[in-house]
């Protein structure tokens, strides 16, 4: 296993100890399912309750003593700052309003190590960066749309 | 079948070759929009045996450099 995949793998053993239900999104989730890019972070999409506000503390401690910073006082999202590579808590939904429940129901297991990563489908990440439209999003929206095209040729 | 022992292992290699080449001939006169370069990326990408390392992040190092 490379160095990201043993991240990756204790990123889902924090979550699992932590009591966390959380969905990989973003660039992961591509990564995950085949597409040939890279990032400098993780997303992960969780339920906004206070139980799981509560967990969030016990995540940054199976992290190794992360610390929780709100990206912006317009968002929600929070950042863990302090492991190797940043993780991105998202909550509730992503854009274009795809939620929780919704994206879990199309997600798609992937095994990392010895752990199991729920991963939102590929066509949702695609239909999430074309509605965050960040630059930075846009500049990748080419090649996994293609990946997901090839992907689909190659399965069917 | 015999344990994939990697992008090392000279078999294993040309066996991971064989099905990127082999796919690559199927799809591109399927999808001749893409480019075929991305194309070649893409199924080295799909196709790369799920015990194989992988690397995706890109971490900012001292000096401004990014290392994967």
């Amino acid at each position: 296993m490379s160095s990201d995949e043993r991240f990756l793998e204790r990123l889902l053993a924090a979550l699992e100890e932590s009591g966390v239900e959380a969905i990989v999104v973003g660039t992961v989730a591509a990564v995950l399912q085949g597409a040939p890019i890279m990032t400098q972070d993780v997303d992960l999409l969780l339920r906004d309750t206070p139980k799981n506000r509560e967990k969030i503390d016990r995540l940054c401690a199976a992290l190794g003593g992360a610390k929780p910073i709100q990206a912006s006082p317009l968002s929600s999202t929070v950042t863990l700052v302090g492991p190797s590579i940043a993780v991105d808590l998202v909550f509730d939904q992503i854009p274009p309003g795809l939620g929780f429940e919704k994206i879990r129901s199309r997600a798609v297991r992937v095994p990392v190590g010895s752990r199991v990563a729920v991963v939102a489908s590929l066509a949702d990440v695609v239909t999430s960066k074309e509605a965050s439209a960040r630059p930075k999003d846009l500049a990748q929206l080419p090649i996994l749309r293609d990946t997901l095209r090839v992907k689909r040729s190659l399965e069917s | 079948m015999p344990k994939d022992s990697g992008p090392h292992d000279a078999a294993a290699l040309e066996a991971y070759a064989e099905r990127v080449r082999e796919a690559r001939d199927r799809l591109a006169p399927r999808l001749p929009d893409i480019d075929p370069g991305d194309l070649l990326l893409i199924l080295q990408s799909l196709l790369r045996p799920a015990g194989w390392e992988r690397r995706f992040f890109l971490r900012l190092e001292r000096h401004g450099v990014h290392v994967f």
